[in-house]
């Protein structure tokens, strides 16, 4: 709390020494005393505790998003063990029920040989979930324990997360597409399976845990390490 | 800037409640995961003998439709006998997989009763398990069919004996009332007499089903063409095709258990049958299988089956359920068919439908194994009060069963039956006569039948008497009582006549006396025939006979015994013919019989004046005419040269008088001889009947000495007979053409031989003269073995027999004898124009006769050519 505090205490000293210094390029509006409005995004300052333009509170850390992250990102993970395990769709073929997992599915697809689309389907419904958790996880991980990972990484690693995490939906949309246009009951029908929703869920915690992050403590403790390093 | 800030004291959360999500998502997790777990199946193997139609991850297992399990992998066995299906099955099933569950293989099946496993034409062949119960296990055997129950079925199964199949199969439909409610789902075969089949009936029709409910056969399309009908059964098309069983509820209550064991019919006639029991007739005749049994005009049975026995014809019949109770061992039952005749119009339709059975219920209590004579007539509950009578008559009349028994036209009873006796002599008829009619019938009564139409046409007159149409139908009997008091006991047997004029005739006739008369011939008669005594009818013939033995007739006749003094030792009988004229010098006498006698022929009875028949009187001649009775004719048999001119009436004469006739001639079939029946008049048979009298042909002779019986010429030959002496008597005789030679000459007669050189004119017959007084004659004659002479043999007659002796002269005196000399003149000798014709001997004799100088048949004399002159002197004296 001590060093907050005296960092609270150099924040306009930084702000005003910003143009000068290196160190001033990374000085940091909470040096400054000044703050982001979470919402209309209006600089106020830190003494403030609401927004003076659309009165949501203020805060210039966000510290509880990393355990809300962690939770989500657990609970994805969990989550996408279970879509994983269980089946994700329930096609009857002729009366025939076949429950496809995810890698059954792309299995499936390999067997049939249309590999690319086994591709495209592998990157979307199991690549990318499990990237983006382990991803998510090392940043969580790197703001909880310090981890000693450069910024350029982080950096890069976060923008491709955020970038791919909205492909992830990719599987859903073709479940449901295909749930909505198979249906031709005992002869052909497609059905999502419970692994479905699970799936959906991990998208969705994936996504809630990266948007739940307060980043800004990223940045804090890469600034940090920077400079440690 | 010294200001110090107080320090925010922020209570850090240890837990944010967003960690309850994770927690969810870890419980849902772990819930999933443990459920998983829990459903993820057991693993059994099920050996198939093939694993076609089976793919893995495909083929499920399903139980009533539900998926319990997949094949998740097939494996050849160790002895590569089958192979092994792993299937996981459903968590849930856990409890069925037990020892005796069973598991088969379902394709698809389409047949006439319809297509099983369509469903599987799409997902494919299933696997369908039967739990069973047992021990838990993980290994089953596949069965080869579908087991007998099917899982979940929660209906009954009856098991339906049934000697044949017929075109049930599995699947066939069972009905109820045309409803289908099961199905046959497995046969087979009990030993090798009957077969089980395996019927199921569904939950919610197992009410249906009694303990007694029956079961039968409904398979394909019956058509029942009788003349009850036409009948045609079905329950469906598709058993029509596929079969099916068919069966009602029965009439208890208590239900069908599981298992049950019922009898499967042919027919639903069979089935519904009530009770059966069976019917003997001696024809099944107008009765069909389906011929209805009828009480009351009701249908209550129906003859199921016709069967040949060893004597009779065994009907099986079944009445209905609800009638079950008019069968007891006392009831009755009788064939009753249309009847169509002018006196009733009844059950015209049964000449349509056929007839029918009728049934008359007993009293008793209904027992089993029922067999009952059909009857051909109705029972008649009077029965036992009337009197059965037997009538014989000697032929039929043309009365039929049911024909009335009347008396005075009224009537009193009907005819049961007509049958040849067993001796087929005689037609015999039962007749009852109704109770209160019993009393007419007495000791002596007899019957006639009535005719509808009776023409009477006879010499008295024709008479026509008619009777209504029933009568001319059916015939009728009259009763004619006796006068006897005496009741008649039931089952005797009285006569019936052929009309009362027979019956009466018959009852004269016992007061009439038989008398047996011997014929060679049929003489005309004919039963009937009448026999008079002095042209008064006196009886009849009553039969002709041949005997086929001696080749004669038996005449048997009756006669009044009114008449009976008319028979004594001298009655006589002779044959009736129609006209006789006689006629003669003296007149003709027609004598013209009674014109019934002149056409039925006709005896008549007379007496021999002052004589006894010397015939016995058990064996009576009939003789051929009055004469040949009155000269109580003996018949002698005579064979006769083929060329004799003889013919009937020809006579037989001894020395010229008639002593018989010839009654009848016939060719022999050998054509060498003739054989003649003839008649030998009493007073002279005995005589000519000897042994060895000796009968001849005696025809006319003409020659220069004169005709020989000229009478010839106009009555023809007649039969000369020359009397026998032997004591023997014959009544075979072969007559000769000729009279022996020495036929006339009297026995006592003088006979000789003479010998001459020529014969000359002289032949059998040349007279012998003595003193131009014919006094013998020429016999025959004969050459000599040597040639040098002839011997002619001759006689003189008894009473010329003295004129004669040794020391005669015989000498020609044939033709004339003409001495011409130039002295003496012309000096013409002849004895008589008789000998200047015919020839002739003479005869002188010098001697007195005296035993020395007698002639013997065996002397032989010289016969001169002339006569010696002294020859005319010799006068001696002779004394007789």
């Amino acid at each position: 709390m001590s060093t907050e505090h005296s960092a609270a205490a150099d924040l306009p000293v930084d702000v005003v020494t910003s143009s000068h210094s290196s160190a001033q390029a990374h000085l940091q509006g909470n040096q400054l005393g000044l703050c982001l409005c979470p919402v209309c995004k209006k600089l106020n300052r830190t003494t403030n505790s609401h927004c003076r333009r659309c009165y949501s509170s203020l805060s210039t850390r966000n510290y509880a998003s990393v355990q809300q992250s962690w939770a989500l990102l657990v609970t994805a993970t969990i989550l996408l063990v279970l879509a994983n395990v269980y089946p994700i769709t329930l096609l009857t073929n002729r009366g025939v029920v076949t429950n496809d997992t995810i890698f059954s599915g792309i299995s499936h697809l390999v067997q049939t040989g249309m590999i690319p689309i086994a591709i495209i389907v592998f990157t979307a419904s199991i690549l990318v979930p499990w990237l983006k958790i382990v991803g998510l996880a090392t940043y969580l991980a790197a703001i909880s324990f310090d981890l000693p990972i450069s910024k350029r990484k982080l950096m890069v690693g976060f923008h491709i997360i955020e970038w791919i995490g909205r492909w992830s939906m990719l599987d859903l949309f073709v479940i449901s597409l295909t749930v909505a246009l198979v249906n031709m009951g005992q002869l052909l029908d497609a059905k999502p399976a419970p692994a479905a929703t699970a799936f959906a869920l991990v998208i969705l915690l994936t996504q809630l845990a990266a948007k739940v992050l307060d980043t800004r403590l990223l940045w804090d403790r890469l600034e940090k390490t920077h400079d440690t390093n | 800037m010294t200001q110090i800030e107080s320090p925010k004291v922020v209570k850090k959360k240890l837990f944010s409640p967003i960690w309850l999500l994770p927690v969810v998502a870890l419980i849902l997790g772990a819930w999933l995961g443990v459920k998983s777990i829990k459903e993820s199946g057991i693993e059994i193997v099920i050996h198939f003998p093939s694993a076609a139609g089976i793919d893995i991850g495909k083929t499920l297992v399903k139980y009533q439709g539900l998926t319990v399990g997949k094949v998740s992998d097939i494996g050849i066995d160790d002895d590569l006998k089958g192979v092994n299906v792993k299937v996981v099955m459903d968590y849930r099933a856990d409890p069925f997989l037990n020892k005796n569950t069973l598991f088969w293989l379902v394709k698809p099946k389409a047949s006439i009763t319809g297509v099983e496993g369509l469903d599987t034409l799409f997902s494919g062949n299933y696997i369908a398990i039967q739990p069973g119960d047992g021990r838990s296990a993980t290994e089953f055997e596949a069965q080869r069919e579908a087991p007998a129950i099917l899982p979940g079925s929660e209906g009954i199964m009856v098991e339906l004996k049934s000697p044949k199949l017929g075109s049930i199969d599995v699947g066939s439909p069972v009905f109820f009332r045309q409803v289908p409610v099961g199905s046959v789902v497995s046969y087979r075969l009990d030993g090798n007499k009957q077969i089980i089949i395996s019927a199921f009936v569904q939950e919610q029709y197992t009410h249906l089903v009694h303990k007694d409910s029956r079961f039968w056969n409904v398979s394909g399309l019956k058509i029942d063409a009788s003349f009850s009908g036409i009948k045609v059964n079905t329950e469906s098309i598709a058993s029509i095709l596929a079969g099916g069983i068919s069966f009602d509820n029965g009439s208890e209550t208590e239900k069908a258990q599981n298992g049950d064991t019922y009898t499967l019919f042919q027919d639903e006639q069979t089935a519904i049958g009530g009770i059966t029991f069976t019917l003997s007739t001696d024809s099944a005749e107008d009765i069909s299988e389906g011929t209805s049994i009828v009480y009351r005009g009701i249908t209550v049975g129906n003859i199921d089956k016709k069967q040949l026995n060893e004597q009779t014809v065994l009907l099986s019949a079944r009445v209905e359920h609800q009638y079950k109770n008019l069968i007891t061992p006392d009831s009755r039952f009788w064939l009753s068919g249309a009847e169509l005749s002018l006196k009733t119009i009844k059950n015209v339709g049964r000449l349509i439908t056929g007839s029918v059975i009728n049934v008359l219920p007993g009293t008793q209590a209904p027992a089993e194994q029922m067999q009952f004579e059909l009857a051909k007539q109705a029972p008649d509950l009077l029965n036992d009060a009337k009197l059965i009578l037997n009538l014989v008559a000697d032929s039929h009349s043309g009365i039929s069963n049911g024909a009335q028994v009347r008396y005075k036209q009224l009537p009193i009873g009907q005819v049961l039956s007509v049958n040849l006796s067993d001796d087929f002599a005689h037609v015999e008829y039962q007749i009852e006569i109704l109770p209160e009619f019993k009393n007419l019938v007495t000791e002596g009564s007899f019957f006639v039948p009535e005719s509808a139409l009776s023409i009477d046409a006879s010499l008295d007159g024709v008479q026509v008497a008619t009777r209504d149409l029933t009568t001319m139908l059916e015939g009728a009997i009259s009763l004619v009582p006796a006068k006897n008091k005496t009741l008649v006991q039931s089952n005797s047997t009285l006569l019936l006549h052929e009309s009362i004029a027979v019956a009466k005739s018959l009852s004269a006739q016992q007061q009439m006396m038989t008398l047996q008369l011997n014929s060679i011939d049929g003489a005309d008669l004919v039963e009937g025939s009448p026999i008079y005594y002095k042209k008064m009818q006196i009886g009849a013939v009553s039969k002709v006979n041949w005997q086929a033995d001696t080749d004669r007739f038996l005449i048997a006749i009756n006669i009044d015994k009114k008449f009976k003094p008319l028979i004594k030792p001298n009655t006589l009988f002779w044959r009736n013919s129609a006209v006789k004229i006689k006629a003669d010098l003296s007149g003709v006498d027609i004598d013209v019989s009674p014109l019934k006698g002149a056409i039925n022929g006709g005896i008549t009875l007379g007496h021999l004046d002052g004589k006894t028949n010397s015939e016995a009187q058990a064996d009576l001649m009939l003789y051929d005419s009055e004469e040949l009775a009155l000269m109580q004719a003996k018949v002698i048999e005579l064979t006769l040269p083929v060329s004799a001119k003889v013919a009937a009436k020809t006579a037989i004469r001894y020395q010229g008088h008639q002593i018989g006739e010839i009654s009848q001639v016939k060719l022999e079939p050998t054509l060498t001889s003739l054989k003649a029946k003839a008649y030998l008049y009493g007073a002279y048979a005995e005589h000519f009947s000897r042994a060895d009298s000796e009968y001849f042909i005696v025809d006319a002779q003409i020659s220069l000495a004169g005709i020989s019986a000229p009478e010839t010429l106009l009555t023809g030959p007649y039969i000369g007979v020359i009397p026998g002496k032997n004591n023997n008597t014959s009544k075979q005789f072969v007559a000769q053409l000729h009279a022996r030679l020495d036929a006339n000459i009297a026995a006592n007669a003088l006979r000789f031989q003479l010998t001459s050189k020529q014969l000359g004119s002289l032949k059998v017959g040349t007279p012998l003269f003595f003193r131009g007084i014919n006094i013998g004659q020429i016999d025959g004659y004969r050459l000599a073995d040597s040639g040098v002479d002839i011997t002619l043999f001759a006689h003189v007659e008894p009473e010329y027999a003295h004129l004669v002796n040794t020391s005669s002269q015989f000498w020609n005196a044939s033709g004339i004898k003409i001495d011409v000399g130039l002295f003496s003149g012309a000096k013409v000798e002849t004895q008589s124009l008789e000998t200047i014709l015919a020839g002739g001997i003479a005869i002188a004799t010098r001697d007195v006769t005296n035993e020395a100088n007698t002639l013997s048949e065996n002397d032989r004399i010289i016969l001169h050519d002339k006569m010696a002159e002294e020859w005319a002197q010799w006068q001696p004296e002779q004394t007789k």
